[in-house]
């Protein structure tokens, strides 16, 4: 009666695969084509999007993202090492920043920074609205990128610090030279899952106004949605985000298995 | 300027732009509003999608067109909402009154996916919406306007060369920012809300939008005397009310509803209740 091991699994597996067919077979079946050629694939409408859709939407998104990483990373840096201070106003400090900006949403803060601190402080960042949401991007990606640094930071083994300091080296050089280089081969991964998910938090600019220079994919896209009536600018610009965040990714995956193999 | 108008809207692109945009599902569906009146005296089917009920989206806030008031009936208050409520008066209906996205609005999307029978949203008749959407007679002149803060040089659509003026997306102030105010940076901004402190801010330094709004923000109590409206721009275009292209008995009585209204005063009195100026 029993089946052999080898034929259990078998089955097990076709049944699998014969779900997965039948889904693919519902959604082949049941999608309309002619709705959806007309509507995502319209010649016109991505001939319209072209080249802008590059030269302006995707160039600002890495543009924008480069930028907030950019500035996050360094501003994770000081309030990493702020957090592992001796110091403790400098712990307390950076704790409080870091609970704080992680507790808001990214969008709250980019209106804030490009809206409000203005009206309340009189002064504009440069680049105007882009240049101060850019700012908020940078203070909210910098409070998470913090926490992944200390955490690189105190997974480096004590014995690395105890040796540059027999060696006579102070506790500055120690984490310039010995400890840092260390924790950054760490944290590259997560840090990377940031970068990630900046790419798609670049979005959130659209909500301070944009000049058309100004643009990136996605209010590209939804200006693209307004001026043609049809959903073609948005399939095209699903696409240039996966063009760019997939080989971001690639890269993670990448970066995770030589980081694996250095560890051994 | 990538603004091009090639109307090639279906159905489907509508669903899904609307949902690309958050359409905000305004997921109740009024059951609670069984009315006194039967089915309208002798009218035609008005085909609406819960009986003796005229449910209408709208987007909300837009004062003074439509904003959120606890102390009326429907929990709105405005131009819009006080013509809705006359017309269905006529056209012994109740009314439900729905806060929808815009898009949605425009798109088609509310009124195809049964959400309401009617688009009341200080929308503008325009040959790319009259595609998607069956537009009543018009019940507003649409007029737009530059605001500017009242120190400022700016006196005319003229000196807007090298300006950041703001605009709202998708909206007739954007394109005729577009076409003619050459030379200026025209910033998108999802709403007013967002324009009117940016002006606030210094980030732009004008709006061009519809009047009754910029009217609103220099008449506005908390800021008085910081912006006026320095030029307004008749582009022959109205409001209209927006309902299914199909509807036609729908149509046919809101216009005959209207046309009474503008004969007997009862539109007037509510116009006047609004925009009643001594310009």
């Amino acid at each position: 009666m029993s089946l052999k091991r080898a034929t259990k699994r078998r089955l097990r597996d076709g049944v699998a695969y014969a779900v997965l067919l039948a889904v693919v077979a519902i959604v082949v079946v049941t999608a309309d084509r002619d709705a959806i050629s007309k509507n995502f694939l319209d010649g016109d409408t991505w001939k319209g999007l072209w080249p802008d859709i590059v030269l302006i939407a995707a160039k600002n998104t890495v543009k924008y993202t480069v930028i907030a990483f950019a500035g996050g990373i360094a501003l994770a840096l000081v309030l990493a090492l702020m957090r592992l201070s001796p110091l403790r106003l400098y712990r307390w400090l950076a704790t409080v920043y870091i609970e704080f900006f992680r507790g808001l949403p990214a969008l709250v803060v980019i209106i804030f920074m490009a809206l409000g601190v203005p009206l309340a402080f009189g002064w504009t960042a440069p680049g105007g609205t882009i240049g101060a949401g850019l700012i908020a991007l940078i203070m909210v990606s910098g409070a998470y990128m913090a926490e992944t640094l200390r955490a690189g930071i105190q997974a480096v083994p004590k014995g690395q610090r105890e040796a540059a300091q027999s060696l006579g080296m102070n506790g500055f050089w120690t984490m310039v030279t010995v400890t840092l280089p260390q924790a950054v081969r760490i944290v590259i991964p997560p840090l990377t899952n940031e970068l990630i998910l900046l790419v798609k938090d670049t979005s959130l600019l659209t909500f301070v106004g944009m000049q058309y220079d100004q643009v990136e994919l996605t209010s590209f896209g939804q200006q693209g949605l307004v001026n043609y009536s049809n959903a073609s600018p948005l399939l095209a610009i699903a696409l240039v985000y996966l063009v760019i965040s997939i080989p971001a990714s690639q890269l993670v995956a990448f970066l995770e298995r030589r980081q694996q193999r250095a560890a051994r | 300027m990538l603004i091009r108008l090639t109307p090639r809207a279906t159905l489907a692109a509508a669903v899904l732009s609307a949902l690309a945009l958050t359409a905000s599902a305004c997921g109740s569906d009024g059951g609670s509003d069984t009315t006194g009146s039967d089915s309208p005296s002798g009218a035609a089917d008005l085909n609406l999608i819960s009986d003796g009920t005229l449910t209408v989206c709208s987007d909300v806030p837009y004062p003074p067109f439509e904003n959120f008031d606890k102390t009326t009936d429907t929990g709105f208050a405005g131009f819009d909402v006080d013509i809705v409520n006359a017309i269905a008066e006529q056209l012994d209906l109740q009314v439900q009154i729905k806060d929808s996205d815009f898009n949605a609005l425009q798109s088609g999307l509310a009124l195809a996916s049964g959400q309401c029978d009617m688009a009341a949203s200080a929308m503008t008749i325009t040959p790319e919406r009259e595609q998607k959407l069956g537009f009543s007679d018009g019940y507003y002149d649409s007029e737009q306007s530059l605001l500017v803060p009242a120190d400022s040089s700016i006196t005319s659509i003229d000196d807007l060369d090298g300006v950041k003026v703001g605009v709202q997306k998708g909206t007739t102030g954007e394109a005729y920012t577009n076409e003619n105010a050459s030379g200026a940076d025209v910033v998108v901004f999802p709403s007013d809300g967002e324009m009117y402190a940016a002006i606030k801010a210094g980030q732009v330094e004008a709006l061009l939008q519809d009047l009754p709004v910029n009217l609103d923000h220099q008449n506005d109590p908390k800021a008085a005397g910081e912006f006026k409206v320095v030029e307004t721009y008749d582009t022959g275009e109205s409001y209209g009310l927006a309902m299914k292209k199909d509807n036609t008995s729908l149509i046919d009585a809101v216009n005959e509803a209207l046309a009474t209204m503008k004969d007997d005063g009862d539109y007037e009195k509510i116009y006047d209740t609004y925009f009643a100026t001594d310009q």
